[in-house]
C-alpha cells in the first residue's frame, strides 16, 4: 500500500495551490471544471432552440436570437466542452500517470494552453456581455458571414484563434510526452489504450488546426481588410473556405470522438475481469481513423456545388472509415464475451450507452456519406440526429463514464452507485426521445436551422423537446452528484476498481504531486486480467 | 401519422432510384444494428459477474476473428460504394432534351424563370412529361434549392450555376399545388427558416397557356406582390413578431427610429424603406432587409394593400 498524501504536505494558498501550478492533474481538473461550466451554457442554448421548436409557428423566442442560440451551441458545445473535456481534462489527468511520468514534458506551456482556452472561452462569452452575440451558425459561411452586422463575428473568429492556439500547443505537449517520457518498460504496445487514442488525436490537432486558422483569419481579412477571398464579384470563390474549414472541421469530429474510443477501451476490461480483444486492432485502428480522417473533408460539400461524381472518391473513403469503427466495437463486444461482468455505473455508460448509441450514429454516418442519399439527407434533421447520436450518444456518454470512473482516482471519494445508475437511465431514456424522432422530422423535409416548420412534424418535435428536457435534468443530478460525492463521499482506496493501469496500482488516491512514490518499472501488458490457465493473475509491477 | 415516420412521397425517376438505394442502404444498416444490440444485450446478460472477485477468461484476441470483421464491412462498404458511384453517374447525366428552369435564391424568396422570360416568385411550375433541367444560383448569399418530393437539392451559390435534372415521368397529383415544399436548406438569415415556395405539376397544354400568360400579367394586387417579393417572410400582416416590422396599422402610424428621430409612415417614407431599407431603420428592429428594385407603379399596389391593413 502507498503512502497517502497527509498533513506533511504543506498547505499553500489557493492562488498557488491553482492558479499558478503546473501539476498536470491539477490543470486537468481545471480543464474539466471550466469545460463543466461552458457545457450548461451550451445546453442552456439547446433548451432554447427545444423550446421554440416545440410547437410549429411559435414565436417566444425572435428569428435573430433563435439563430444565435444555435451558433453558440454549436460553438461552445464542440469547442468549449467536447474537445477540452477529452484532450484538456481527461489528457492532461491520465497521459502522463497512464504512462508512469512525473508530469507532461512541458509543464509550464501546459498550463499555458489551459489559461488559452478560458482566454478563448471568455471572448467568446463577452459576446453576451457586449450584446453582439454570433449569428452565423458554427460553420460561418461566407459570404453570409462576411456580410453580419457588429461585432459578433469577430469575437468568434478571436475566440477560435486562441482555442486553435491553445488545442495546437496541447498537442505537441502530449506527443512529446508520449513519445519521451514513458516509463521504463512502458514500450508503445504496452500503452493504455487511452494513450494510444490521444496520441492520435494530439496529431489530428496539429495537423488541422491551422487549416482552421486559415479558414477564419481570410473572414476576418474579406470583412476588415477588404481583401476578396468570398466576394465573388471579384473574382472570389465562397467554396474555398468550406474546403479550409472542414479540412480541420471532419477530422475535429475525430478528435471528439478518438480519445472517447480510448475511454471505453479502460473502462470495458476492469469490469469484464478480462484482458481487452485485440489491443493492437484497437490501438492500430485509432491510426487508421486518423488517417482517413483527413481525406473525407468533402462530403460535408456533396451540394455545395462541387460536380456530383468529384464527390465519389470522398464517398469511398467516408464508407471505409465506418471499418476502422467497425473493428473497435466488434473487439469490444468480444472483450465482453466469456468476462465477468461487474454492473458498475461507468460500465452501464460505454456498455448499453456508448456501444447501444454511437452504433446508431455511426450507421446514419453510412447513409449520408453516400453521395445519392445525401442529396436528399444533406442539411437536414437527418444530420441532426446523426452528429447528436456520433457526440450525445457517443462522446458525451464516454465523458460520463470517465467521470464516474476515474472519480475516486481524482478526488479520492466514491460516489453513490445507486443515484448515479439512475441518472444513467435518464440520460439514456432522454437521448433517445430526443434525438431518434429527428432522423424522421429530417426524412419528411425538415432542415436545419430553421425557427418554424410545418405543423405535420408537430408530435415527432414534441417528443424531441420533452427529451431534451430530460436530458437536461439528468445533466443537473450528474454535477450535483459529482459535487456532493466530492464534498461529502465516502473515502476511496487507491484502487477500488482492482484495475492494472499505473494510475490505479501505483498511485494513491488522489495521487501526490509528483504521482508515484518511486519510478515504477513495467513489464506486463495493462489489461491482464482474468483467470490465465495455470498460471495467478498477472499485475504491473 | 405514420406517413411521417418514412420517406415523402416520390416524384421523378431519381428519387425512385434514390428510394431504392435508401432503402437497400438502411436494409444493411439495419442487419448490423441488430447484430451489434443483441450481441451487446446477450453478452451483458449471459456475462453478468457470477459471484464477487470472480474472473473473467483470459482471451487476449484472436487474428481470425480480427480478418473476419475488418473484411466483411470492408468488402460489404467498398461494393455499396461502387454500386453507388454508378447512380452518381446517372443522375449527373442531362439529357439532350430539357426544359430549363433558372432558379435564382435570395433573401428571402425563390424565383424561377423559364425560357420564354417569364418570371414567378415563390411558385414553381413544371410542365408534365417534360425532362426539367434546373439551373441554380444566388443573388446574395448561399442557399440551397431542396425538394424533398424530388429527393434532390443542390447550394444556389452566388457567382456559380449548379443544376440537377427532374426526369418525366407519370405524375399521379397533377395541378396539385405542393405547398412549400420547396425549402432552402442552407442556413441564409432570419427568415431562412421562411424561405418557402410551392411547386405544381401541370398537364403540358395548361402549362404552356399559364407561362405565356405569365409572361405579360402585370401584377396589380398588393397582396401577391409583396409574397411573390418574399416579404411576408419577415413582415406579417396580422400583427405577429417577425424578423421585420408588422405591417398590420404601419401606414399613417408614427415611429421611432434607431437613431431616435420620429418619422410618419406614408408612402414616401415606404419607398424609401424599399430601395434603401438602411436609411431609416426602425427602432428595436435587428433584422436586416435587402434593397428590392421595385417601379413605382408597384410600390403604389403596394401602399395601397396597406391601406386596406390599417
Amino acid at each position: 500500500m502507498l503512502a497517502a498524501a497527509t498533513g506533511d504536505v504543506k498547505r499553500r494558498s489557493f492562488f498557488r495551490e491553482w492558479i499558478l501550478t503546473v501539476d498536470h492533474k491539477k490543470i486537468g481538473i481545471m480543464y474539466a471544471v471550466t469545460a463543466i461550466v461552458f457545457f450548461f451554457i451550451g445546453g442552456l442554448a439547446a433548451l432554447f432552440i427545444r423550446t421554440q421548436l416545440a410547437m410549429p409557428g411559435n414565436m417566444i423566442i425572435p428569428p435573430d436570437m433563435f439563430n444565435q442560440a444555435f451558433t453558440m451551441h454549436g460553438t461552445i458545445m464542440i469547442f468549449l466542452w467536447i474537445i477540452p473535456m477529452l484532450t484538456g481534462a481527461f489528457g492532461n489527468y491520465l497521459v502522463p500517470i497512464m504512462i508512469g511520468a512525473h508530469d507532461m514534458a512541458f509543464p509550464k506551456m501546459n498550463a499555458l494552453s489551459y489559461w488559452l482556452f478560458l482566454l478563448g472561452g471568455l471572448v467568446l462569452m463577452s459576446s453576451f456581455v457586449v450584446g453582439a452575440i454570433p449569428e452565423v451558425g458554427w460553420t460561418a459561411y461566407p459570404p453570409y458571414s462576411i456580410q453580419s452586422q457588429g461585432a459578433g463575428l469577430d469575437l468568434w473568429v478571436t475566440s477560435v484563434h486562441i482555442l486553435g492556439l491553445s488545442s495546437i500547443l496541447a498537442a505537441i505537449n502530449f506527443i512529446v510526452t508520449t513519445f519521451n517520457m514513458r516509463a521504463p518498460g512502458m514500450t508503445m504496445n504496452r500503452m493504455p489504450l487511452f494513450v494510444w487514442a490521444n496520441l492520435v488525436t494530439s496529431f489530428i490537432q496539429l495537423f488541422g488546426t491551422p487549416a482552421l486558422a486559415g479558414a477564419v483569419t481570410t473572414l476576418l481579412m474579406d470583412r476588415h481588410l477588404k481583401t476578396t477571398f468570398y466576394d465573388v464579384a471579384a473574382g472570389g470563390d465562397p467554396m474555398l473556405y468550406q474546403h479550409l474549414f472542414w479540412f480541420y472541421s471532419h477530422p475535429a469530429v475525430y478528435v471528439m470522438i478518438v480519445p472517447a474510443m480510448g475511454i471505453v477501451s479502460e473502462i470495458i476490461p476492469v469490469f469484464a475481469r478480462k484482458p481487452i480483444f485485440g489491443y493492437k486492432a484497437i490501438a492500430y485502428s485509432s491510426i487508421m481513423i486518423g488517417l482517413l480522417g483527413f481525406l473525407v473533408w468533402a462530403h460535408h460539400m456533396f451540394v455545395a456545388g462541387m460536380q456530383l461524381s468529384a464527390g465519389i472518391p470522398f464517398m469511398i473513403t467516408s464508407l471505409i472509415i465506418a471499418v476502422p469503427t467497425a473493428i473497435k466495437i466488434f473487439n469490444w463486444l468480444a472483450s465482453l464475451w466469456g468476462g465477468q461482468i461487474n454492473y458498475t455505473t461507468p460500465m452501464l455508460y460505454v456498455t448499453f450507452g456508448f456501444i447501444g448509441l454511437f452504433t446508431v450514429g455511426g450507421l446514419s454516418g453510412i447513409v449520408l456519406g453516400n453521395v445519392p442519399l445525401d442529396l436528399h439527407l444533406h442539411d437536414t434533421y437527418f444530420v441532426v440526429a446523426h452528429f447528436h447520436y456520433v457526440l450525445f450518444g457517443g462522446s458525451m456518454m464516454a465523458i460520463i463514464a470517465g467521470t464516474y470512473f476515474w472519480f475516486p482516482k481524482v478526488t479520492g471519494k466514491m460516489y453513490k452507485e445507486s443515484t448515479a445508475k439512475i441518472i444513467f437511465w435518464t440520460y439514456f431514456i432522454g437521448t433517445n426521445l430526443t434525438f431518434f424522432p429527428m432522423h424522421m422530422i429530417g426524412l419528411n423535409g425538415m432542415p436545419r436551422r430553421v425557427f418554424v416548420y410545418t405543423p405535420d412534424l408537430t408530435f415527432l418535435n414534441q417528443i424531441s423537446t420533452a427529451g431534451a428536457f430530460l436530458v437536461g435534468l439528468a445533466s443537473l443530478a450528474f454535477v450535483i452528484q459529482i459535487c456532493v460525492a466530492t464534498m461529502k463521499g465516502e473515502k476511496a482506496s487507491a484502487n477500488p476498481w482492482n484495475a492494472n493501469t499505473l494510475e490505479w496500482t501505483n498511485a494513491s488516491s488522489p495521487p501526490t504531486e509528483f504521482n508515484f512514490e518511486a519510478l515504477p518499472i513495467v513489464t506486463e501488458d495493462p489489461y491482464q486480467y482474468g483467470e490465465k490457465p495455470g498460471k495467478s493473475k498477472g499485475n504491473i509491477a | 401519422m405514420e406517413r411521417f415516420l418514412w420517406l415523402p412521397e416520390a416524384i421523378g425517376k431519381t428519387a425512385s432510384e434514390i428510394d431504392g438505394l435508401f432503402n437497400l442502404t438502411f436494409a444493411i444498416a439495419l442487419v448490423v444494428f441488430v447484430l451489434v444490440e443483441a450481441l451487446l444485450v446477450i453478452f451483458m446478460i449471459r456475462f453478468k459477474r457470477k459471484a464477487p472477485g470472480k474472473e473473467g477468461r483470459y482471451i487476449e484476441g484472436s487474428t481470425k476473428a480480427e480478418v473476419i470483421w475488418t473484411l466483411i464491412p470492408a468488402i460489404i462498404l467498398v461494393v455499396l460504394g461502387i454500386y453507388s458511384s454508378g447512380m452518381v453517374y446517372t443522375i449527373q447525366e442531362t439529357p439532350s432534351d430539357v426544359y430549363e428552369i433558372k432558379v435564382v435564391g435570395m433573401k428571402w424568396a425563390w424565383e424561377f424563370e423559364y425560357p420564354n422570360g417569364a418570371k414567378s416568385m415563390n411558385d414553381l411550375r413544371i410542365p408534365e412529361g417534360k425532362n426539367v433541367l434546373f439551373k441554380i444560383t444566388s443573388k446574395d448569399v448561399i442557399h440551397s434549392f431542396w425538394v424533398p418530393e424530388f429527393r434532390l437539392k443542390q447550394d444556389a451559390v452566388p457567382g456559380r450555376e449548379t443544376q440537377f435534372v427532374l426526369y418525366a415521368q407519370d405524375v399521379e397529383n397533377l395541378n396539385q399545388k405542393y405547398e412549400k415544399r420547396v425549402i432552402c436548406a442552407e442556413y441564409c438569415g432570419n427568415a431562412h427558416s421562411k424561405m418557402l415556395a410551392d411547386f405544381t405539376i401541370m398537364p403540358a397544354g395548361e402549362f404552356d397557356t399559364w407561362v405565356a400568360e405569365e409572361k405579360t400579367r402585370k401584377k396589380t394586387d398588393g397582396y401577391s406582390i409583396a409574397l411573390a417579393n418574399g416579404c411576408t417572410s419577415c413582415h406579417s400582416i396580422d400583427g405577429s413578431k417577425g424578423a421585420g416590422p408588422t405591417w398590420k396599422g404601419l401606414l399613417g402610424s408614427e415611429r421611432e427610429l434607431a437613431n431616435g428621430q420620429k418619422v410618419v409612415v406614408d408612402e414616401a417614407y415606404i419607398k424609401e424603406s424599399i430601395l434603401d431599407p438602411n436609411a431609416k431603420v426602425a427602432k428595436g428592429v435587428t433584422g436586416v432587409m435587402p434593397a428590392y428594385q421595385l417601379d413605382d407603379e408597384t410600390i403604389g399596389y403596394l401602399v395601397k394593400y396597406f391601406e386596406e391593413l390599417k
